[in-house]
């Protein structure tokens, strides 16, 4: 359960409407119904939020306020008045009394959540309690860019994944994608007219809904002073121009914390399989170490204990490979895990090459390779 | 300032009408001659508000049940029977014409006329009608939506202050 949200009011419709507003929500709503069962729940549920209304029987939102800024124990729980009595006395009145905002009836359900949302952290009851996304789920990724070749170049970068790209040239057209449609993540670019892009970035992270969304700042390599000043402001990420695209993929990968060990690792006819792709490179590689010891330990779980590692599809050992392998040995030592490893003749003659590579064995297909690992024959090279 | 307030409700009334009902509900409510505003032998529920101060008076919003359990609904996200339920119905209307309430005040004290409003009451029944006494001001509106009918009246008592 996230944050408690008190809600103190007198009408039951609007303590109903509080709660329906907050119930995509990982939080839990607290109703009372006037100041004194307002202040026996503060005690009791040390809520991290108060809604407040002002007229209300028994004791009113004033008075309620009063006592509890003056008690050390509650002075800093964060009120928000909502009530039907604005004007500009009452609201001067209240904010001497340090109320953190105002809202006033009639009210929009989106804008309490966005105000709340503001002063505490609220998370989707999705986003707290559903699993990562995969590598292959289709994401929204919104691109912000008046330059036609960038967009050609990460659509057609972007091909091969189910990423579906929303390409627009103005920041005024992304605030509006976005308030139709929730982007998983946003590319901007600085070199917008008049630092939209920066603006952009700004307003997305003042609006709740938009907050938590991971955007990328792409910009020219030699703009050092642009780079820095989006640095400071808190982009979640820098490309730098030229793109290069599996880059890009590899840090969207992660500031999504997107599964992507299905890709490499599989149980399968009784043994962990851990699949290099034929493109293996330094993000590929550090895609693998990330999962290794939560697949492996996994599958020592399962009961398996068995790796089998399938370097088949490359033709050279370079320092990306020989680097992986070691840790997957280490690993394995550790866990007590049987490794056998898959590589064609080059890969392994190369491997005899370097000291911490030289004993490596190899098997020619994944046949000799779960017969190795059974212990019915030795083919390994 | 009273006096020039007093004159000025009419307007103030139709705005919170208006606002609150598109705000709460998106209900588009359109102000019709109070003479079509027929609620026949239907059973009604009349909601109250009033404020004191240096203008005093109530303000009733009168309806069908009909109409308020579409209110209802609307506002808490119920259908069939749960909207229909009495004291969730009375709620709402009730707070319903807090709000309309809230926002005249609200108008009233920025312009100088403070008042301070008490807590909302409910009437049901059919044939509901108020009879003003002398030394009070009734404004009557009506507004439509969707072939439902809501008939808002304003009591202003006409105190020694006001006729300043």
């Amino acid at each position: 359960m996230g944050p408690k949200i008190l809600t103190v009011d007198d009408s039951k419709t609007i303590r109903m409407i509080v709660a329906r507003a907050f119930r995509t929500f990982a939080c839990e709503v607290l109703e009372a119904a006037d100041g004194v069962e307002g202040l026996a729940i503060v005690n009791r549920e040390k809520p991290d939020i108060i809604l407040l209304d002002y007229t209300m029987p028994v004791m009113d939102g004033f008075e309620m306020l009063n006592k509890l800024k003056s008690d050390p124990e509650t002075r800093n729980i964060p009120v928000v008045m909502l009530t039907a009595e604005a004007g500009r006395d009452n609201v001067l009145k209240i904010a001497r009394l340090g109320v953190r905002d105002y809202l006033v009836k009639p009210f929009k359900e989106d804008l309490v959540v966005e105000r709340v949302g503001r002063i505490i952290d609220l998370k989707a009851w999705n986003e707290a309690t559903t699993k990562a996304k995969r590598y292959d789920d289709p994401l929204q990724i919104l691109l912000v860019d008046d330059k036609p070749a960038i967009l050609d170049l990460i659509k057609s970068g972007l091909s091969d994944t189910n990423w579906v790209l929303n390409a627009l040239t103005q920041a005024g057209q992304a605030v509006d994608f976005c308030s139709r449609q929730m982007p998983d993540a946003i590319l901007v670019s600085l070199s917008l007219a008049e630092g939209a892009g920066f603006m952009l970035f700004q307003m997305m992270r003042a609006a709740f809904k938009t907050k938590s969304i991971p955007i990328f700042a792409m910009s020219v390599k030699t703009a050092v002073e642009e780079q820095q000043r989006a640095q400071q402001m808190g982009f979640s990420a820098i490309i730098t121009k030229p793109i290069d695209v599996e880059d890009l993929k590899a840090k969207l990968a992660r500031a999504l914390n997107l599964d992507t060990s299905y890709r490499y690792f599989v149980q399968q006819d009784g043994v962990l399989l851990l699949k290099l792709p034929p493109n293996f490179n330094p993000h590929v590689s550090n895609d693998i170490t990330v999962n290794l010891r939560a697949k492996v330990t996994e599958s020592v779980d399962a009961g398996l204990g068995k790796l089998l590692m399938d370097m088949s599809p490359l033709t050279t050992a370079d320092v990306n490979l020989i680097r992986l392998g070691i840790t997957v040995t280490s690993l394995c030592q550790e866990l007590g895990v049987k490794l056998t490893m898959i590589g064609s003749q080059v890969v392994s003659t190369e491997c005899k090459n370097y000291e911490e590579t030289k004993d490596w064995q190899f098997v020619n297909s994944y046949e000799e390779g779960l017969s190795q690992l059974s212990g019915a024959s030795s083919g390994a090279r | 300032m009273v006096c020039m307030m007093t004159a000025k409700v009419e307007g103030l009334v139709n705005t919170a009408v208006t606002t609150v009902f598109e705000t709460m509900l998106n209900m588009s409510m359109k102000d019709v001659a109070v003479e079509s505003c027929s609620f026949g032998t239907q059973p009604q529920i009349a909601s109250a508000v009033g404020f004191t101060g240096l203008m005093s008076g109530v303000i009733y919003l009168y309806t069908t049940i009909k109409f308020a359990n579409r209110i209802t609904g609307g506002l808490l996200g119920l259908s069939g029977i749960e909207a229909q339920r009495e004291d969730y119905v009375n709620d709402a209307m009730g707070e319903m014409a807090n709000m309309v309430v809230g926002h005249v005040k609200s108008r009233l004290t920025d312009h100088g006329v403070p008042c301070v409003m008490t807590i909302p009451s409910i009437v049901r029944g059919s044939g509901l009608g108020i009879e003003a006494v002398s030394r009070t001001q009734v404004k009557r509106m009506s507004f439509e939506c969707g072939g439902d009918f809501l008939l808002v009246e304003v009591l202003i008592e006409m105190s020694d202050s006001g006729r300043r």
